[in-house]
């Protein structure tokens, strides 16, 4: 394939434009739907000062506007205030307190997934565990992480602020995101097929004549693959972070995320989602750099063409 | 009985129970009555009360109103994205492929509970309904439908594949509708759009539950509606806080009912599998 920079190329395009297409995608939502602007952001049976909310936001002044000052000041880090969630409170501030947690629930829960992408790329466990990893897969978010919120409340109830109470709930929350809405199983089953796919193509077996290692030849072949899919992977635990640290009770970025909702306060929301785009859009640049890399590693390869090798290139 | 026919006839027995419990659904939920607090479900058939006293059945007919018909069209419209996807394949447009190609990158990479959120704030409070957001879910998981129908329709032969049909006779609509969608992308449509059915019913209860804790109306149906996640709450605290109001079997029937979607999805997907 002689156009291989296209598929990194287009990846690293909507990775930089998916932090700023965000904000305008909700600033078209806003003035698409019927009403005044500052009614649909802050409903007047809720919300009071409603011209005073249009002026500091720039609402009266059209949407261009409203945008261009908000990612202006969210470049400088500045995100404006909390109006209800915790009224007056820079939102920069709740963020920094929240965003640890979450980034912590994400690693620890990333632990059990790496451990079965690991097993699925070395073809384990056997398929005769297929129908067990399936039923895991199908376990809702919801159903698990009521169960980690009852053995965590039951066990550290009162005492779950710090020490041992805080790292149980981080790993009742994590092993929940880890686990459920297929996770695990997804990890173990998607690596297993993809390794299992490459080792029958042909060059694989050559390798396999010349003494080498099957793994050390797919393993090139399939790192853009194996990147993709981690980072989708992630992008599903962040969705599901969001319940899970409402349910769990982490203090969290997610739990930000749906108090903000939850209370109609636009302004965490909005800074919210373009964080979290951010972290999405971070992980699609990562996954077309290794693409670039393995591109450029496969066509260094000297010993045959790259048609002849039968890899998917 | 083969496996095949067992599964499409419990995907037709259990799709069927849903809408009909849907359709049986009380417009509004029976007073409160403690005398008959916590019965279980020999003493109030079929299903028991909870610990105000209401049958339960009210909750698992109410929380399929909820799901029933927005799940089904997330269903119906990720199988038709998919199918869109499935036959762009087959066809010689370069750019188009690009086009939703690079739209695909840009929606898959976006958090499918951030977006949900977003459109859950936005909405108009008399628009609130899962319908709108179960669309949005759908538009979320178009991406990975479209990609996976179009692997199965390269992995057929693409455009050679329809080549090769035509030149044996066949109409353009018996090609792409019989040959390429019934007979190839059926299994991927059906579970594709099984799947989105699921994940749409228990977003629902998950945005439920996250609002029924902190004592909000959700942003799925109007309160005088109950979903299932009622009854999950009400179990929770059977589960969690011993001594407190709640019991087991209201759990029971919580889980059973998200275990009656998983069984459709699961039914209707091997149902569709290639013989």
């Amino acid at each position: 394939m002689k156009l291989w920079w296209i598929q990194p190329l287009a990846r690293a395009v909507v990775a930089v434009a998916l932090p700023l297409s965000v904000p305008a995608l909700i600033t078209i939502l806003i003035w698409a739907l019927p009403g005044n602007p500052a009614e649909i952001i802050c409903p007047p049976s809720l919300c009071t000062g409603g011209e005073e909310l249009a002026a500091r936001w720039h609402l009266n002044e059209g949407p261009m506007a409203f945008y261009f000052h908000w990612v202006s000041n969210a470049m400088s880090l500045d995100f404006g205030q909390s109006w209800r969630v915790l009224t007056g409170k820079p939102v920069q501030e709740l963020m920094v307190q929240t965003i640890p947690n979450t980034l912590l629930l994400i690693g620890l829960a990333l632990i059990p997934v790496t451990l079965g992408s690991v097993m699925g790329a070395f073809q384990k466990p056997a398929k005769v565990w297929d129908p067990l990893l399936v039923s895991l897969g199908v376990l809702p978010v919801v159903a698990l992480a009521l169960l980690a919120a009852a053995v965590v409340e039951l066990n550290f109830a009162g005492a779950s602020e710090d020490g041992l109470g805080y790292w149980s709930r981080m790993i009742a929350a994590a092993l929940t995101l880890g686990i459920a809405d297929g996770a695990l199983s997804g990890s173990i089953l998607g690596n297993r097929s993809i390794f299992e796919q490459e080792n029958q193509q042909r060059y694989v077996g050559i390798s396999i004549l010349r003494g080498e290692s099957n793994f050390s030849n797919t393993l090139p072949n399939l790192a853009g693959a194996i990147v993709g899919q981690y980072r989708t992977r992630v992008v599903q635990l962040l969705s599901a972070a969001v319940i899970v640290e409402v349910i769990v009770q982490v203090d969290g970025f997610g739990a930000l995320l749906f108090k903000g909702t939850l209370k109609q306060d636009f302004g965490v929301v909005l800074a919210a989602a373009t964080i979290f785009a951010l972290i999405s859009s971070s992980l699609l640049m990562l996954q077309a750099v290794v693409e670039v890399f393995q591109n450029l590693h496969m066509r260094r390869a000297p010993v045959l063409g790259l048609d002849d090798v039968g890899g998917d290139l | 009985m083969t496996k095949r026919k067992m599964y499409i006839a419990m995907a037709v027995i259990c799709f069927s129970l849903l809408m009909v419990m849907a359709w049986s659904a009380p417009e509004l939920p029976s007073s409160i009555d403690r005398t008959q607090r916590s019965l279980k479900p020999w003493a109030f058939p079929p299903l028991g009360t909870d610990m105000n006293g209401r049958p339960l059945i009210e909750y698992a007919t109410q929380g399929a109103r909820i799901i029933a018909l927005p799940s089904l069209l997330a269903g119906v419209l990720v199988a038709i994205f998919g199918m869109m996807g499935g036959l762009l394949r087959c066809v010689d447009w370069p750019i188009t492929q690009t086009v939703v190609q690079f739209l695909g990158e840009i929606v898959g990479a976006l958090p499918r509970m951030v977006v949900i959120l977003v459109i859950a704030l936005l909405l108009p409070m008399d628009w609130r309904s899962l319908t709108p957001l179960a669309v949005v879910w759908a538009v979320l998981s178009a991406p990975g439908a479209i990609d996976e129908a179009g692997a199965v329709a390269s992995r057929l032969g693409g455009t050679r594949f329809v080549e090769a049909l035509k030149a044996h006779g066949f109409s353009a609509w018996r090609i792409y509708m019989h040959h390429i969608v019934t007979l190839n992308l059926r299994p991927v449509l059906v579970r594709q759009g099984a799947e989105a059915m699921m994940t749409v019913a228990f977003l629902e209860v998950a945005l439920s539950y996250l609002a029924v804790v902190q004592d909000q109306s959700s942003f799925t149906h109007s309160d005088n509606l109950k979903s299932w996640a009622d009854l999950l709450k009400e179990g929770y605290l059977w589960l969690a806080i011993p001594g407190m109001d709640g019991s087991a079997h209201v759990l029971f029937v919580g889980i059973a009912m998200l275990g009656l979607v998983v069984l459709t999805a699961t039914a209707l997907s091997k149902a569709a599998e290639a013989r």
